[in-house]
């Protein structure tokens, strides 16, 4: 078996070479810049770990962390519960599924501009015509200029531009499903909920720790869809971690000191992962 | 039958390879030198396309390449680090630039002829921002905005309101509008920015005298500093807070666009923004009526001045290979006929001594304090661009806090004073 | 043996596909379930409306309830669209960057998953598994100023470099769901194929890339959506404006203070069509895959 594994090194050793060079060294040069005061551009000292030191004492990190987990957390359990449900109405014996399929789709694709608007649009047009109608006072204007709603407007709109992006992999996920369990549960005459619970659901166990591992880090780098909602409003409500980040970082001159954020972030994301991935993997049935 | 599609297919690929090589080729490369351009306003890619015709024409030796890239902020950054710094850019004259040009990124350009040529006040602005050394100048000013009181002279003229000249005339003609039913102002707070115009116009003339100076000067002392928001921003806050007082029922949830179609629309008698929004209220209505004044912020008429920024910053990279052809095309730019009809194209005010006056009716009421030098900057140009300005400002004008808008403003500058010791006075 | 056994559950599987009621015939239509589809539908549709509607106005008739039919059709802004952004460059760069990318991540990121699906339990390719996967929680900011220095530095900054990139920083995510598709795919056929002497690559061309075709699908959806639609990395990366890709042409529509929504919406819309077509072609790949690739 020498020859076949010496391939399978050949397979695997140029990715290899080429992400240490395109990710990893360009990763460590970031992590070495938190530990300077460079600017993006000209010149910069070594200044170890005072940028760490600093960003314990700012208070606007430490809101803009737990807005995001608040917003993360929330969006993640909501974008798989539908997701799940979508994928298993469009993988079932449904008129015009092709259809279906294409429309579900969409806002998948639809540019963060054309969400920006339309959903403010919904939010600050739409919805406060009805919640008048309705006599429901908080929806009575709009819910992105609201300090204590606006997250949620993010969250709806977050989950519905990303369900998508989960639904394909759960059809992925179903695919591998062999019909002939369902057909023995029918025999058995297992119910509907049943089947779903001791069939469907463990069966693409793997699919659904991908998703909820996937969508967790997504969120927790929100960026694109609170910048065309909120940005970060109102006051600083809705200011998630990466868009501290980009706009100090980026456009505000302070890069060094955003790398130190930028890294305390990426130990904060692993460790939320690695322990959802525990967590989830534990009651998750190998097959 | 093989043979003839064979050959059809070969007459193809080389047509699509004889399009191919035409449409890449371009002018012989002889001795012609091309200057990169970043030019950082999409609504002005075809002004400059034109002008960079012209220029061509009559330079055969120099070839412009117009590089528009989004996110200006971002993207010339990237240029920075990749060491492809253009040889000639624009970019808005704000606290970025102030930081560019501070880590001498740009050339001196203070020995060029159209340097003589730019209203002192308005080359004073922008060296404000920041500079490579204090006898340079970094950028030369090629079209200005001016922040003021948009009006409809219609509805001015229906209830008998003239033109204010004092806060207290101001504050009078916001009550008669509103005792007749009319939105004196239509805000638009949905869009952090929005409430800067007036943050800034307020700060220009009721700040104390080398305010920033002096504040930079206490580097990170907050408890010794002489000058502090909290200490010398309460009549900004207060006034500013009184002008939102007076916006319209649901101003939190109203965002830019839907103001500037609003007020085009007459749904309000004035509008707290500046010359820039006028291009986009004459595109929501063609039939707007449009007439501006400078914010009264004191009951002194005599010390109304407008607030302007530099809109187009025209800059040089430091070490450009190509300095004689980059200043050949500055020069061009700056020349009396080009700013001339820059600035009534994109409704701006011309920086230069020799430039024709704004005849665009909307802008007249400002034009005046431009040719006698009445200007000020912008003060959030001056504030490290990585603080929150205007959602704090958004937030202190829905909460109406004041303390706690003039402490946060206060506790922001000091943190950054901290973490960045050597940037933050240089 | 094996072989025919996976055949046979395999097109079951896709004979019968889906969501199965007690008693029901299997290929006749759920009517209430496809009600509810049409119900949820409408959260797609009725944006989707608006953005049609908007692309369609002139700028005067933005705002007010939105949702009406414009008194005037402007076609226009589709043209006006097309020159703005010079369109057919923009969405051949666009093209050109997403068809590298979908078609290089999947040869490749294919096979080396299966190179680390297959030696699991060897420390190498366990280390290897976990660096690629531990690469993806890393924020994009960390590596964005550097990376984008190396690849001007590599030549690499052109649409060639972009591609290269998607596939590369691909990795992390494509090895973790082919290897877990890989996994589940029984040894046997390999072993059997093995005997009859066949090598390693033989059989992963042979024998596992077919059998991998709705993933296959699915990790292209995912990469074409990716390289389609993003902006960042481009704007980093590309320094020839000539080779601009469709989200930074569509910049041209924001400015600073205004921003044309009806030209913009008619541009996104024209942007939106290709991907559509790519995504319904490939859904039925991923259907019909799973059949055609166990029955060679």
């Amino acid at each position: 078996m020498t020859h076949s594994s010496k391939a399978f090194y050949w397979m695997a050793i140029p990715a290899l070479l080429l992400f240490v060079t395109l990710h990893t060294v360009p990763a460590l040069t970031g992590v070495f810049f938190s530990l300077t005061d460079y600017a993006g551009y000209g010149t910069w000292t070594f200044i170890g770990l005072e940028n760490y030191f600093s960003l314990f004492k700012d208070d606007r990190i430490l809101s803009s962390y737990s807005f995001t987990f608040l917003f993360a957390i929330t969006t993640t359990i909501i974008v798989n519960v539908l997701a799940l449900g979508i994928a298993m109405l469009l993988n079932a014996k449904i008129k015009f599924q092709t259809a279906f399929r294409g429309i579900f789709f969409i806002p998948n694709v639809l540019a963060i501009l054309i969400i920006g608007y339309v959903f403010n649009f919904i939010f600050s047009n739409s919805l406060p015509l009805l919640g008048q109608w309705a006599g429901i006072d908080w929806l009575s204007t709009s819910i992105l200029a609201n300090k204590d709603l606006a997250w949620l407007g993010i969250v709806a709109v977050s989950a519905w531009q990303s369900i998508a992006f989960s639904v394909i992999l759960y059809l992925a996920g179903l695919q591998t499903i062999p019909a002939d369990l369902y057909e023995a549960a029918d025999l058995d005459g297992a119910g509907y909920w049943r089947q779903f619970r001791s069939i469907t659901f463990p069966m693409i166990g793997a699919f659904f720790t991908i998703n909820m591992v996937l969508a967790l880090k997504g969120f927790l780098q929100a960026f694109d869809q609170i910048v065309a909602l909120t940005g970060g409003g109102p006051g600083t409500s809705t200011e998630s971690v990466a868009m501290v980040i980009f706009r100090g970082g980026f456009q505000g001159g302070e890069y060094g000191y955003q790398m130190a954020n930028s890294v305390v972030y990426l130990l904060v994301i692993v460790a939320v992962s690695v322990i959802q991935l525990r967590t989830l993997q534990r009651k998750e049935v190998d097959f | 039958m093989f043979q003839l599609k064979h050959w059809r297919a070969r007459a193809l690929s080389a047509a699509l390879a004889a399009v191919l090589l035409t449409s890449c080729a371009g002018p012989p490369a002889g001795n012609v030198v091309t200057l990169s351009f970043f030019q950082f306003k999409p609504e002005a890619v075809q002004e400059f396309a034109g002008l960079i015709d012209e220029f061509e024409a009559a330079n055969p030796g120099i070839r412009v390449l117009q590089n528009n890239v989004p996110d200006p902020d971002t993207a010339i950054r990237t240029l920075l680090v990749k060491n492809k710094t253009p040889d000639v850019l624009t970019l808005n004259g704000n606290a970025s630039f102030g930081l560019l040009a501070k880590a001498c990124v740009f050339a001196d350009l203070s020995q060029e002829p159209s340097a003589q040529e730019v209203l002192p006040a308005v080359q004073d602005i922008l060296n404000a921002n920041g500079r490579c050394r204090d006898s340079e100048i970094n950028g030369l000013p090629m079209a200005n905005n001016a922040s003021g009181i948009l009006y409809n002279p219609e509805i001015f003229a229906k209830y008998g309101v003239s033109v204010p000249q004092t806060w207290d005339g101001l504050i009078a003609a916001a009550e008669t509008f509103k005792a007749n039913g009319v939105a004196p102002f239509y805000m638009t707070l949905k869009d952090a920015w929005t409430t800067s115009p007036a943050l800034v116009n307020l700060a220009a003339q009721l700040q104390p005298e080398g305010f920033f100076d002096r504040l930079r000067a206490a580097g990170t002392d907050r408890n010794n500093s002489p000058v502090s928001f909290s200490k010398d921003y309460q009549e900004v806050a207060d006034k500013l807070l009184q002008l939102f007082t007076y916006a319209q029922p649901g101003a939190a949830g109203v965002d830019y666009a839907s103001g500037n179609k609003a007020f085009a629309d007459g749904k309000s008698a004035m509008y707290l923004n500046g010359s820039f929004a006028v291009p986009a209220i004459r595109a929501a209505n063609p039939e707007a009526k449009i007439a501006t004044f400078p914010y009264p912020v004191t009951n002194n008429p005599a010390n109304t001045t407008v607030v302007s920024g530099v809109d187009v910053t025209l800059a040089m990279g430091r070490e450009t290979p190509h300095r004689a052809e980059a200043q050949k095309f500055i020069d061009f730019l700056l020349s009396k006929e080009v700013i001339d009809r820059y600035a009534k194209n994109q409704s701006a005010f011309a920086p230069t001594r020799s430039a024709a006056p704004q005849q665009d009716p909307a802008l007249q009421g400002m034009a005046s304090y431009f040719t006698s030098g009445k200007l000020d900057g912008y003060m959030d140009h001056q504030l490290p661009p990585s603080i929150p300005l205007v959602n704090i400002t958004q937030q202190f004008v829905l909460d109406g806090d004041k303390a706690r808008y003039l402490n946060t403003l206060d506790n922001e500058w000091f943190k950054i004073a901290a973490r960045m010791p050597k940037r933050g006075d240089q | 043996m094996a072989t025919t056994e996976t055949a046979a559950s395999a097109r079951t599987a896709a004979d019968t596909r889906g969501l199965r009621r007690r008693g029901r015939k299997l290929d006749s239509v759920n009517w209430p379930l496809t009600a509810l589809a049409a119900v949820l539908a409408l959260t797609v549709l009725i944006p989707l409306y608006l953005t049609v509607v908007t692309a369609l106005k002139t700028p005067d008739q933005l705002g007010g309830p939105g949702f009406e039919w414009p008194s005037r059709v402007r076609l226009e802004n589709f043209s006006d669209a097309w020159n703005l952004t010079n369109f057919p460059r923009a969405l051949l760069n666009s093209a050109i960057v997403t068809v590298g990318a979908v078609v290089l991540t999947v040869l490749s990121n294919s096979l080396v998953a299966y190179a680390i699906a297959r030696n699991l339990h060897k420390r190498f390719f366990k280390f290897l598994y976990y660096f690629f996967v531990a690469a993806l929680f890393v924020p994009f900011p960390i590596i964005m100023l550097p990376a984008t220095k190396e690849t001007a530095l590599l030549g690499l900054d052109n649409p060639v470099g972009l591609f290269l990139l998607y596939t590369v920083y691909g990795l992390s995510f494509n090895v973790f769901v082919y290897t877990a598709f890989i996994r589940s795919i029984p040894r046997e056929l390999e072993e059997a194929a093995t005997m009859d002497g066949a090598s390693t690559w033989g059989i992963f061309r042979r024998i596992i890339f077919p059998l991998l075709t709705p993933m296959n699908a699915t990790v292209g959806i995912l990469t074409c959506l990716w390289a389609w639609n993003d902006f960042l990395l481009p704007l980093v990366i590309l320094s020839d404006p000539a080779t601009r890709t469709l989200p930074l042409a569509q910049y041209v529509f924001q400015s600073q203070f205004t921003t044309n929504y009806t030209v913009a919406f008619a541009s996104y819309l024209m942007a939106l069509a290709p991907l559509l077509l790519v995504y319904l072609f490939a859904q039925r790949w991923v259907i019909s895959g799973v059949m055609r690739g166990s029955i060679k």
